[in-house]
Formats: C-alpha cells, sequence, structure tokens
C-alpha cells in the first residue's frame, strides 16, 4: 500500500479530521443563489435591449427564465441526491465520468470568478461614476471587494452567507421599491411605456435580433445554479437545496419582469442597451433623489452579494478537485478553525484581481456566460443519464422533478439556442474557449489522470448503475 | 480486477501541474481579448441631419434623452451605433464541428475512465 | 473626501491580504499536511443522510 494511503487511515484513527461545517439553512441557499443573480438585474440583462430592443429582452426574459427554470428542477433532484461540495463537478463524476467532471468543474470556476471580475468592475465604476473625481480610478475599489470578500469567504462560511442574506435583502428590497413609486398601475404619469416602445421600435432588428438576445438574457438568471455548492454545508441538503433553489428561481423572475417593466417605461431602448446601471438611471429618471440614491446602493450591494457569493462558490469547485487529486491535493485543505477551503481561496483571489484590472466589464460577462451554456448542455444529458442509470425508485432522491423528460429537452433546445446567438456576437471567442477546453481535457485524460484514485471517486452509497 | 495503486506526486510535480493550469488560464482567456477577437460587429451608420426627428426619436424620447444630459449631436453615435447581423456559414460550421467534437471527446473519454471507477467500486468488494 | 476612500480602500486590501498571508503561513506551519486535507466527500453524507428506500 502507499504512502497516501497510510496516511489516511492514520488520520482516521487518530479522529484528526477537518471538513467543511454543516452549519446552513434554506434561507442561506436563497441568498447564495440569488446573492450571484441579483447583480444581473442592476447590469447585464439591459445589453439583450442593445442585441434586439426592448420587446426582444423582455421575450428573452421569460424564455431563458424557462431555461432556468429547467436548470433548477433538474439540478435540484441531482444535487438532493449527490450532496457534496463543487455541486454538478459531483455530480458528473458520479454520473459521467471523472474527465466530464475535471471539465464542468473548470466551467464552474470560470463561470464564478469571471463574474466576480464583472461585479468587482462594476463596483468600481459605479462608485466612479458616482465621485465624479477628476483622476480617481476603479482600480482601488477592485482591489478591496475582492480582498475583503475573500477575507470573509476566509473566516467562515456562515458568517459570509449571513452577510450575503442581509446586502441581497436590501438590494432587492431597493427593487420592489423602485417599482411602487412609479405607480405601475398608471401608465403616462411616471411610466411612459408606450411611448417609448413602439410598434415601429420594439423589435429594431426583427427575429434574428431576439435570438441574439439570448446571450445577455442568460444574464437575468445566470449563477442560480451555485446554490449546488453549498451541499456539503447545508444541514440538511436534501430538503434544503431545492426549497432555496426554487424559492430563489421565482423571486428572480418577479424581480426580472418589475425590472424590465420600470427600465423600458423610463428609458429609450437605444440608451437602455448601452448604459451600465439600467436600474440606478431609472432611479435618477424618476427625478427623486432618494430613489436614485437608494438604487446607486442597492447597486453596490448587489455587486457585493454577487462577488462574494462567486467567491465561495469558484473556491468549492477548485477544492472539490483537489481532493479527487484531479489538481494538486494541496488544494483541498481545510482550515482547522474557521472550516474553509483556505488555500483555494487564496489561490484564486490573486486570479481574480489580475483579470478585474485587465479585462473590461463585457468581456468578462462574456466569458462567464460561456463556461455557463456549456455547464447547462451538460446538465440537459446529464439528467438523462442519472434517470436511466438509477431510475425512480432505485436511489432515495431528496426531490424528484416532473415532466421528465421535457424539461432536459427544453434545456437543451435552448442551450443550442444561445450558442447560436454567441456566434452572433462572439463566434470566435466561443471557438477559442471550446478549443481551450480540449486541450486541457487531452491534458486531463492522457497525463493528470494517473494520479486519481479510481474507486474512491464514487463516494455516494449507491447501488451498482444500471448497464454497467 | 486489481485495485488501481496512483503513483505518488512530487512536489515539484504538483507545482509545475498548477504552473500549466495556471499559464492554460491566462492563455485562454487573455489571449482572445489580445487579439481583439472579443467583440461584436456594431459599426455607426452616420446620417447627416442630426435631429431627434431623424434619429427616430418621438417627443417622450427626446425629454428622456435631454434630461440624460444628451443632445442630438452626442446621441447621434449611440443611436446609430448598430449590429449588423451576418450569419457567416464557414464560422458557423467551424464553431458546430468544433463544439460536437468537444461534446463526443468527453463523453467518450469520460465513460471509458467511469467504467474503471465502477469496476473498481463494485468489484472490488 | 472621494480620494480618502480611495486611499482607504487601499489601505485595507493590503491589511486584510498580509492578515490572509499570516493566518495561512501560521497553520500551514501548525498544523500537518494530513491533518489539513483530511476532509473526504461522502463522509458526512453516510452519517447524517440515511440512504434507505
Amino acid at each position: 500500500m502507499t504512502a497516501a494511503v497510510e496516511t489516511g487511515l492514520t488520520a482516521t484513527i487518530h479522529g484528526d479530521r477537518v471538513s467543511l461545517l454543516r452549519v446552513l439553512g434554506p434561507a442561506h441557499v436563497w441568498a447564495l443563489g440569488v446573492g450571484i443573480v441579483l447583480v444581473g438585474e442592476f447590469t447585464g440583462w439591459n445589453f439583450a435591449a442593445d442585441k434586439g430592443g426592448a420587446l426582444a429582452a423582455l421575450i428573452v426574459c421569460w424564455i431563458v427564465g424557462l431555461l432556468y427554470t429547467s436548470v433548477a428542477m433538474i439540478d435540484s433532484e441531482v444535487t438532493s441526491t449527490v450532496a457534496a461540495a463543487g455541486g454538478q463537478y459531483a455530480q458528473a463524476k458520479h454520473i459521467v465520468g471523472p474527465l466530464m467532471a475535471f471539465n464542468v468543474a473548470l466551467f464552474l470556476v470560470f463561470a464564478y470568478t469571471m463574474l466576480e471580475v464583472s461585479d468587482a468592475i462594476l463596483l468600481g465604476d459605479t462608485i466612479v461614476a458616482k465621485a465624479g473625481v477628476e483622476g480617481l480610478t476603479h482600480n482601488s475599489f477592485i482591489a478591496a471587494t475582492i480582498v475583503v470578500l475573500a477575507w470573509l469567504n476566509y473566516r467562515g462560511v456562515l458568517m459570509t452567507l449571513n452577510v450575503n442574506f442581509v446586502i441581497t435583502a436590501i438590494a432587492y428590497v431597493s427593487i420592489v421599491i423602485l417599482f411602487f413609486s412609479v405607480s405601475p398601475w398608471t401608465q403616462g404619469a411616471v411610466l411612459k411605456l408606450n411611448e417609448l416602445v413602439t410598434p415601429g421600435n420594439a423589435l429594431p432588428y426583427g427575429w434574428i435580433g431576439v435570438i441574439a438576445a439570448f446571450q445577455f438574457g442568460i444574464w437575468y438568471y445566470l449563477g442560480i445554479e451555485g446554490t449546488t455548492q453549498a451541499a456539503e454545508e447545508v444541514r440538511s441538503p436534501a430538503r434544503s437545496l431545492p426549497y432555496g433553489t426554487m424559492a430563489g428561481m421565482i423571486t428572480l423572475l418577479i424581480a426580472a419582469a418589475m425590472t424590465w417593466y420600470v427600465c423600458a417605461s423610463l428609458m429609450p431602448w437605444e440608451y437602455l442597451g448601452i448604459t451600465y446601471y439600467p436600474l440606478w438611471d431609472a432611479g435618477k429618471l424618476t427625478g427623486s433623489p432618494l430613489l436614485e440614491n437608494l438604487l446607486f446602493i442597492a447597486t453596490l450591494l448587489a455587486a457585493l452579494a454577487s462577488a462574494n457569493g462567486c467567491i465561495n462558490d469558484a473556491a468549492r469547485a477548485w477544492f472539490s478537485l483537489g481532493r479527487d487529486r484531479y489538481l494538486p491535493s494541496w488544494f483541498s485543505a481545510v482550515h482547522p478553525k474557521y472550516r474553509t477551503p483556505y488555500r483555494s481561496i487564496l489561490f484564486l483571489l490573486p486570479i481574480a484581481l489580475a483579470f478585474a484590472f485587465i479585462a473590461d466589464l463585457n468581456q468578462a460577462i462574456t466569458f462567464s456566460i460561456l463556461s455557463g451554456v456549456l455547464q447547462y448542455t451538460f446538465m440537459s444529458i446529464n439528467i438523462m443519464m442519472f434517470r436511466k442509470k438509477w431510475p425512480l425508485g432505485s436511489i432515495r432522491r431528496g426531490y424528484t422533478h416532473p415532466f421528465h423528460p421535457l424539461p432536459a429537452i427544453v434545456l437543451f433546445c435552448l442551450c443550442m439556442v444561445t450558442f447560436f446567438a454567441i456566434f452572433l456576437g462572439f463566434g470566435s471567442q466561443l471557438i477559442a474557449m471550446t478549443v481551450f477546453y480540449f486541450l486541457i481535457s487531452l491534458w486531463f485524460h492522457f497525463y493528470r489522470y494517473k494520479f486519481v484514485r479510481r474507486g474512491d471517486q464514487f463516494s455516494m452509497p449507491w447501488p451498482k448503475p444500471q448497464g454497467y | 480486477m486489481s485495485r488501481y495503486i496512483p503513483p505518488e506526486q512530487s512536489k515539484a510535480g504538483q507545482i509545475f501541474d498548477i504552473a500549466v493550469v495556471v499559464v492554460a488560464i491566462f492563455v485562454a482567456l487573455w489571449l482572445p481579448l489580445k487579439l481583439g477577437l472579443a467583440g461584436a460587429a456594431k459599426s455607426i451608420d452616420p446620417l447627416d441631419a442630426k435631429t431627434w426627428d431623424a434619429l427616430g426619436q418621438n417627443a417622450t424620447m427626446a425629454s428622456i434623452w435631454e434630461k440624460l444630459g444628451y443632445t442630438p449631436e452626442t446621441a447621434h453615435d449611440i443611436i446609430q451605433n448598430r449590429f449588423h447581423y451576418i450569419i457567416d456559414w464557414p464560422t458557423l460550421i467551424i464553431m458546430a464541428i468544433v463544439l460536437v467534437a468537444y461534446f463526443v471527446f468527453l463523453f467518450r473519454a469520460s465513460d471509458r475512465e467511469y467504467r474503471e471507477v465502477i469496476n473498481e467500486k463494485f468489484d472490488d468488494k | 473626501m472621494w480620494m480618502a476612500i480611495n486611499y482607504a480602500c487601499w489601505g485595507i486590501s493590503v491589511l486584510l491580504a498580509l492578515w490572509m498571508l499570516y493566518d495561512w503561513f501560521k497553520i500551514d506551519t501548525t498544523y500537518s499536511e494530513d491533518v489539513l486535507t483530511s476532509s473526504r466527500e461522502g463522509e458526512l453524507e453516510a452519517v447524517s443522510e440515511k440512504h434507505r428506500i
């Protein structure tokens, strides 16, 4: 027996084990999911209007909402059964295979790190825009955002997500306040939807614009699937994860509809499509300084909450890669006092900082979306394989999603449309990214995988899958 | 089936592997930025008459633009900056091939590795 | 005022980064590598969730 196996045994004998803490409840799961995503209402979704007009932004809000409802349902079923840190990574490892798992973990780390970068840039730019002081750059605010949040994550998951819950709730409430203070029930007083969105300009590019808008429509909800990363730290994953994820999805659908209605009724689509602060601008356009300041603060809080959740999720995915030796096991260390994957948090910190200083907001968002869509494509195939290898009744599922295989098919088709949409704007980018994943997969399959213990990867107490 | 015992990796090997991954991440994310691959085809269709009317803005829209601090001259470059959606078939086909090839390789190689995992886990008891 | 906040942000970033580096160093030298990397996937799962149908 090798030294590694022996030391593993010794550690068990002495009972000297450190693992992540199971301390979270459904509210934390909600805060993690919605916290990551809500920033999308404050910036990002509106680029869909740029791509296809105001009406296109609304159409994709609904259709992409359907895509994410499928994602949430599928994810809830699989993850309430495979409850391990790493979320979709652990799912892929148990259902598809190691190489897929390695790729999924990279999708996760990329999607979340780039989202964190976007959040930090947004926060920095918002403050600089508000200050209007000559010579003030966004760098210090970016650095402070990333380092302070990394520190918070380093010190423990419970505090991290408590903070996330509070700031996400404030940001969410501010959208609701904005919505009700512009008298949404009467058009013409503050809101002028029928004068701003006319039959002539609703779809300026026709239907191709609607398809192109899918790319940024993703931004209404991107990251809700991150709730699964908390699986190992939730007290009762089988109950809390489906509950928190579904509640999060409903919250977001409501927020997205309100955001579109208010913004499209206050700004011409050409402006809506290029602004970085649609909700803050909406607050300004109401003419109330109170609303303007509220939405300014909410934009900052939403960006903070999102970056915070992203650090949490990216670190969990990286940590799991180390734990299975897909990457050096050095990363799988857990802080003995704070019980967090501290080395992964520290490792990803300078990477996020570097990209926040060199990339711009649009590009960081696109990187994130690309990795997200690759992951959703995997999820649609994954659930089919899950139901086939372990049919209903063969293992205990925390939650069983209805209408199978319809959600999987819907998800797959919408992913294809989104790939086409990305092609319309960022085709060469998508090819470059896929080539990267392809090359790193070869590296993993032919070289790195030799350091991985085979049977140990399958850690769930399940029967043998059917067909093997 | 016999249990697979992976080789122990040296410290230097671990550090080298981390370096490989970091470099790969930077190349994948940073190179497209440098080469200017990122970014969609958007260009300005210039208009001679720079009035709100010519820019297709009605009275309500014009009042909002003005509230935001724009004049027809400054708003011109925003409003007339349009996408030109052209389906470039060769790129689309290359993209489709790359994506399909990638996923096919992923699932096939994963399946091969997965069978080993299942064999060791369930037959090795 | 904004410039002061700007410098404060740099200050906080540097301080917290240094603290994390210090704590990292302290932990890595106090505990053995085997203890630090002893977390296993599915371990808690087997205890807290009884997997019966």
